[in-house]
């Protein structure tokens, strides 16, 4: 399959699309947030693969980015958001979620302190209305930075020798640090892989010349540009959420009583009630002990995997659903995330099974597999936090 | 001492009603007034001449029972009729349902007049069942529920006992606009112009704005009589205050609010500009909605609530002049000691009046209420209600846009009151920004917030603030910018502090 790029059709060239086109063999692009994106450039488990045991270099320039400066800044942002972001010092970098009045959830995203009175959101739905609003009456200046600050993503074992191969010193930066590297390039060691690696931030125009830099730096590594395919794979793997899939981005969904509590998201540790008011707070002080479902890590029986497969207690009651279901080529099993109602979420032993479609020569049909609650992430390798990290 | 088991903040009529029923249910109350005296937009005087609020249409009794004030106001009421100017000198007079010509023939439409008020009157005593309480839901447990419930069921027994056809009509005509219902009913003149003028008096909506049925019987509530209070504004400001002190509630004016303060999401009580702290674990604020939360702090409100707050329409169209005569003018055939005289020749003049404020503009030919106070002195006050003289006028309100709103006026009541401009010796204006600066009613606005279905009810001040709680827990809304709003009813006041008494029950 191929897209037009052209800018009059809708979607719109990224930063290093002319890299991108040259490494695409499969010519599989869908549309991420207005930009062309590779689904994959070769094929997903050659990227994964590359992913998990060599390094990869992932676009992630149309993330949403927005600037958050001011000496009103920490409070808007600790007001808007439900961890204590007042813990975060300045050189880190925070997981968080933001929530509606009523506890949904709005998005989650993650929160660079690149100095005491300046911060970085960065997420995947438009925010900039919203970060206007919840700005109001603070002394915070908001400024939408997706089309001006472009980011790369080196993930995977060798991601810290290919930094060091391109004369980039990170040796020191442990999970959730960030440091100015170089004028006008920022690294955090962040990702959405749950393995080791980087994300490089720097100014739109001059991502191509990184880009290049670490093509170059990766040549004996192994480096395999991927596409989101292959990051689908890892990102379920460690258990991280995608928007859209896996909630529902409340301000977005046009049907009642889509959204989630972060509790119902099994992120209630997300939560600091005793930092003060936060958006949604009272609500989800009511919310906290009456979760009306959980996501759950599942493993799958059998090898078929279950995206969008409907969920049964006992076979019989319907309980939920799969909002993400993979086979994992590394944990070698078959996972799921997905959505189970209370009490049948917290019920051990677990009695749930998922109806699987299956189609054998042109006949359909369905079987019943057993799911088996999995705590944690599926993959979690020790490398992800080693500092400093192997080089390999 | 500076321990109360509640602070009010403000003490204007809603301020004053809520604080004297916390004292009467035992409660050891401080009520704060920042200006010097109290009674606030209605009792605020642009000079010598009569306070802003000259009138009251629905001063709800259910205030005066909660508030231990007996089976009658500890002041004259003077019931007045009103005067229904007209430049031919075809004056009518509106007695409740009676209209008829002031020279004492009968008025052509004086049986479609009785209709329309006996009507509206009735659906009026619907929705003042509304008004009494506080809106529906609001997570209130026991008795309490079980009250609102049934003031709701019986508000919809009501609704249902009208019959079938009368229902139809009712809600037919809820939400439409002022002018077709009464143009329906009339044609166009002074008992129409009227009509639509008390329909929209007080907002910044013309006779054709949708909803503006509504607000006029809202007004109807109480029968639409409007009454003067003997003794002025003042003497139900007295009353009110009278009983908050014998209820032991301590009043302390010149006291300007700092800060609301708080721990863990709770109020524990307000620090005064002079940093004094009073503390009490319920603080019930008259101030506007916004004003209200820029005293906590904003980073104690949801996005969402300041987003409405910020939102909420209010912008005052109503300026008060007073005018200093030499004497009483002539109108044949009317006692102007008892009258109520509205200068709104038309439905079409009113809505016509309404335009210029669109545009950031005063009318030239504006809607004007006049009442004469004190008629019997040697030289008597003409209290006005002009509208539209909008908060926001281009170029602002100087001095010079002042004189010429006084002169307009008196130009406009000379088309009936030939001999006015003659008599007028000298004038006060106050106009909705001094108000509102006087006041902090935001764009004084006489209700904190356009009354409106939008705004109205659960809506009142916002979405999910329509139960009077705001905020932190303990911090309660009790002005006008909450249901049902302002016009001299103290039902705001009255509703929060029993919401208030709820929680803490």
């Amino acid at each position: 399959m191929s897209v037009m790029t052209d800018p009059k059709v809708g979607l719109i060239p990224g930063p290093v699309h002319d890299r991108l086109a040259a490494l695409s063999r499969s010519q599989a692009w869908y549309g991420w947030a207005g930009y062309v994106a590779p689904s994959h450039l070769d094929s997903m488990e050659f990227e994964y693969f590359a992913l998990r045991n060599q390094a990869s270099l992932f676009d992630v320039s149309p993330m949403h980015k927005y600037r958050i400066t001011g000496p009103g800044a920490l409070a808007m942002l600790n007001r808007m958001v439900t961890r204590d972001v007042a813990k975060l010092r300045a050189g880190r970098v925070g997981y968080t979620l933001w929530c509606d009045e009523e506890g949904m959830v709005i998005d989650d995203g993650t929160l660079f302190r690149l100095g005491e009175d300046d911060w970085r959101l960065c997420c995947q739905e438009p925010m900039l209305d919203w970060l206007m609003e919840a700005a109001w009456g603070f002394d915070a200046t908001v400024t939408d930075e997706s089309h001006d600050i472009a980011g790369l993503s080196l993930q995977g074992p060798c991601a810290f020798a290919i930094l060091e191969a391109a004369a980039l010193d990170v040796g020191h930066l442990k999970p959730f640090d960030l440091a100015e590297i170089e004028p006008g390039l920022t690294v955090s060691r962040t990702g959405f892989t749950g393995d080791l690696g980087y994300e490089l931030w720097t100014a739109w125009d001059a991502v191509p010349a990184l880009w290049d830099r670490l093509w170059e730096a990766g040549r004996h590594h192994g480096l395999r540009a991927i596409g989101y395919d292959a990051l689908n794979l890892a990102r379920i793997e460690a258990g991280f959420l995608t928007a859209g899939v896996d909630f529902q981005p409340v301000l977005s969904v046009e049907r009642l009583h889509r959204g989630l509590t972060p509790f119902e998201l099994n992120l209630g540790h997300m939560v600091h009630f005793d930092k003060g008011h936060f958006n949604g707070r009272r609500a989800l002080i009511r919310a906290r002990n009456t979760p009306r479902s959980l996501l759950m890590r599942l493993d799958v029986e059998g090898f078929k995997p279950a995206p969008g497969a409907l969920i049964y207690h006992r076979k019989k009651r319907e309980i939920g659903h799969v909002s993400s279901g993979i086979w994992s080529p590394t944990a070698k099993s078959n996972i799921a995330l997905a959505h189970v109602r209370m009490p049948y979420a917290a019920q051990r032993p677990a009695n749930l099974w998922a109806e699987i479609y299956t189609l054998e020569e042109g006949r359909w049909a369905t079987r019943m597999v057993r799911l088996t609650p999995v705590k944690g992430p599926f993959f979690a390798p020790p490398r992800a936090k080693a500092t400093p990290p192997a080089r390999l | 001492m500076t321990r109360f088991d509640a602070i009010v903040i403000g003490a204007g009529v809603n301020g004053l009603v809520a604080a004297a029923l916390l004292a009467r249910r035992g409660k050891k109350v401080c009520l704060l007034e920042g200006a010097r005296q109290t009674g606030g937009m209605a009792a605020l005087r642009p000079g010598e001449g009569p306070a802003l609020a000259h009138l009251v249409h629905n001063l709800s009794p259910a205030v005066r029972r909660d508030l231990g004030l007996g089976r009658d106001w500890p002041f004259a009421l003077t019931p007045l009729a009103t005067v229904a100017l007209a430049e031919d000198g075809r004056h009518v007079v509106v007695d409740g349902p009676n209209a008829g010509l002031a020279d004492g023939t009968a008025h052509p439409f004086a049986a479609a007049h009785a209709a329309l008020t006996e009507r509206l009157t009735r659906y009026g005593a619907l929705l003042r069942n509304m008004a009494e309480t506080a809106p529906p839901g609001g997570g209130v447990t026991g008795i309490a529920m079980m009250r609102q419930g049934l003031r709701f069921a019986r508000t919809g027994l009501s609704l249902r006992a009208m019959g079938k056809p009368e229902m139809r009509r009712f809600l037919q005509v809820l939400l439409s606009n002022a002018y077709d219902l009464i143009l329906d009913e009339m044609s166009d003149g002074p008992l129409a112009g009227l009509w639509t003028a008390d329909a929209v008096r007080g907002a910044a909506l013309g006779p054709r704005s949708p909803g503006t049925v509504f607000s006029l019987i809202y007004r109807m509530g109480h029968g639409g009589i409007a009454a003067r209070p003997e003794g002025g504004m003042e003497a139900v400001i007295a009353a009110l205050e009278e009983a908050g002190r014998k209820a032991g509630c301590t009043l302390r004016t010149d006291t300007r609010v700092a800060r609301i303060l708080t721990e863990g999401d709770r109020v524990t009580g307000v620090a005064t500009e002079a940093g004094e702290i009073l503390s009490a674990p319920v603080v019930l604020s008259s101030a506007a909605p916004l004003t209200t939360a820029r005293l906590t702090g904003l980073d104690h409100f949801d996005i969402e609530a300041t987003r409405r707050l910020r939102n909420l329409r209010s912008r005052g169209t109503v300026a008060k002049v007073n005018l200093k005569l030499a004497r009483a003018p002539a109108l044949p055939g009317v006692d102007l000691a008892s009258a109520r005289m509205v200068f709104a020749p038309s439905a079409e003049y009113v809505e016509t009046a309404f335009n210029p404020s669109k545009y950031g503009e005063m009318s030239e030919a504006p809607v004007i209420e006049a009442v004469m106070p004190d008629p019997g002195a040697a030289s008597p006050w003409l209290s006005l209600l002009v509208q539209y003289a909008p908060a926001d006028l281009d170029g602002g309100w100087t001095a010079a846009a002042r004189d010429r709103l006084a002169g307009i006026a008196t130009q406009t009541l000379a088309r009936a009151l030939p001999d006015l401009p003659g008599l007028v010796t000298s004038a006060e204006v106050m106009t909705p920004d001094q108000i509102g600066a006087a006041t902090g009613a935001p764009g004084g606005h006489w209700h904190q917030a356009e009354l409106t279905f939008d705004q109205m009810l659960t809506l009142r001040p916002g979405n999910g603030m329509g139960h009077y709680a705001f905020g932190p827990s303990g911090l309660y809304l009790c002005g006008a910018a909450t249901h049902p709003g302002g016009d001299v009813m103290g039902l705001s006041g009255r509703n929060a502090a029993l919401r208030a008494l709820e929680d803490r029950a």
